[in-house]
């Protein structure tokens, strides 16, 4: 029985990873559609060809990265990690994408050829329930990944000064325009981890506490008036939306993490009930 | 192609031929004294692209970001090339160098890999195979979009 779960598992996973390395997504089409700056006939042409190819919107087709909401009554005779590994060299094998993943960071950095080990985080909830969410982000957004300590007396603008100076300063590499992922408080990786989950947000979700929603759309128009824009060639929007994460930090600390997604925002969603 | 001609901002749809390598291979380069393939006059793409489909000339294929080799650029200069094609802005000290050497920069439109590939009609690997979608490979294209990003007077689109 438990096989047949995990079977099922992973063929929904392999989908939603075809169809984010595929179809563009239906929130950002509207943004592709409507820009007519430089390379624009090229950027439309690509998501009509992908599609109807399968080849994927870029070649970078990431180093994918898994958040888990796992329920305690959900079994699995498996670890997840090679669930989902299995599920990524499976589709990475058979598919035009490229294994992007390297043995080891620094000593050879021999090519692993099936794109895992996937990077998986678990997070345990009450329930029956397994709610998956995925990244597929490449290297470029990835390098513009940052944490910055803050003092913990910090006020709301050190904030945002801090995440519109590092897109000014770096943006028009990543591929804009960008979703922007916030982890504010925790330790210093929670608040990597929660920059890196807000990315699998909605681009129309916005915090439910009104000071974070205001924060969000704050930051929001202070990188769209750097006009970084498309592909950094200043034309159209530089960012379609900033979600703010935050959880419990110590008295001595504010850390402020920073991730970005690029222009196609990748992502996916799978649930599952027991 | 006459490099020196080709103003910043401007896009051109450019033919023939471009020699594709990124970080890992330009490391190895770094060690030889002698390139060990011949790049004078090559245009140099930094792009490692994605599996062929079958029946397919090359797979999904697009820029990387090109700061990341901008400690190579001045050995790529020494061994001839005349122009590098990648995505974003790039150190001043590459709009130095291309002033100095007369040579450009150019961009191509980034995360439109499906799109670019259908510009490739020739493929093939030239060198350090084992480095994968990172090994020297060579490609003939066909009205590839380009924009120039630093002209051979060090002017810059950014």
């Amino acid at each position: 029985m438990n096989n047949m779960i995990e079977e099922n598992l992973k063929e929904m996973i392999k989908q939603a990873i075809i169809n984010a390395n595929t179809q563009i997504s239906e929130e950002i089409k509207p943004f592709i559609d409507q820009y007519n700056g430089p390379f624009s006939n090229v950027i439309k042409d690509n998501y009509r060809i992908s599609r109807s190819t399968g080849l994927p919107l870029c070649q970078d087709t990431g180093m994918v990265e898994f958040f888990c909401f796992l329920g305690v009554n959900f079994h699995l005779k498996r670890p997840l990690q090679v669930i989902l590994d299995e599920a990524v060299s499976e589709v990475y094998s058979v598919s035009p994408y490229r294994y992007s993943t390297v043995d080891d960071p620094l000593f050879g950095r021999k090519n692993r050829l099936d794109n895992t080990p996937a990077v998986v985080h678990i997070i345990c909830c009450a329930g029956g329930r397994l709610d998956i969410r995925f990244l597929i982000k490449g290297g470029g957004s990835e390098n513009l990944s940052r944490l910055f300590m803050l003092s913990p007396s910090a006020a709301k603008e050190d904030v945002a000064n801090r995440v519109v100076e590092h897109i000014a300063e770096s943006g028009a590499r990543s591929c804009p325009p960008l979703k922007v992922g916030i982890g504010l408080g925790g330790t210093s990786e929670k608040a990597m981890v929660l920059s890196k989950l807000a990315l699998t947000s909605s681009i129309y979700k916005h915090h439910q506490d009104p000071h974070y929603a205001s924060l969000e759309e704050e930051i929001k128009e202070r990188i769209n008036s750097l006009n970084i824009g498309f592909q950094g060639l200043g034309s159209s929007i530089t960012c379609y939306s900033t979600h703010i994460l935050t959880h419990p930090t110590h008295i001595a600390t504010l850390p402020l993490a920073v991730s970005v997604d690029c222009y196609l925002c990748r992502t996916g969603s799978v649930t599952f009930e027991s | 192609m006459k490099v020196e001609l080709l103003r910043a901002g401007e896009f051109f749809l450019y033919s023939g031929e471009m020699i594709i390598m990124r970080d890992a291979a330009q490391k190895r380069l770094s060690a030889y004294e002698k390139c060990p393939i011949d790049l004078k006059d090559k245009i140099v793409f930094y792009a490692g692209p994605a599996k062929a489909s079958p029946g397919n000339v090359i797979g999904a294929i697009g820029p990387t970001t090109s700061v990341r080799m901008d400690c190579y650029l001045e050995m790529l200069f020494k061994f001839g090339v005349l122009a590098t094609v990648g995505k974003g802005i790039r150190s001043k000290r590459v709009t130095g160098l291309c002033e100095d050497y007369r040579r450009v920069y150019l961009i191509a439109p980034s995360g439109c890999a499906a799109a670019l590939s259908q510009c490739v009609i020739r493929h093939e690997i030239l060198l350090f195979e084992d480095l994968q979608s990172e090994s020297i490979q060579r490609i003939e294209v066909e009205d590839f979009p380009l924009i120039v990003a630093v002209d051979s007077d060090g002017c810059q689109l950014f």
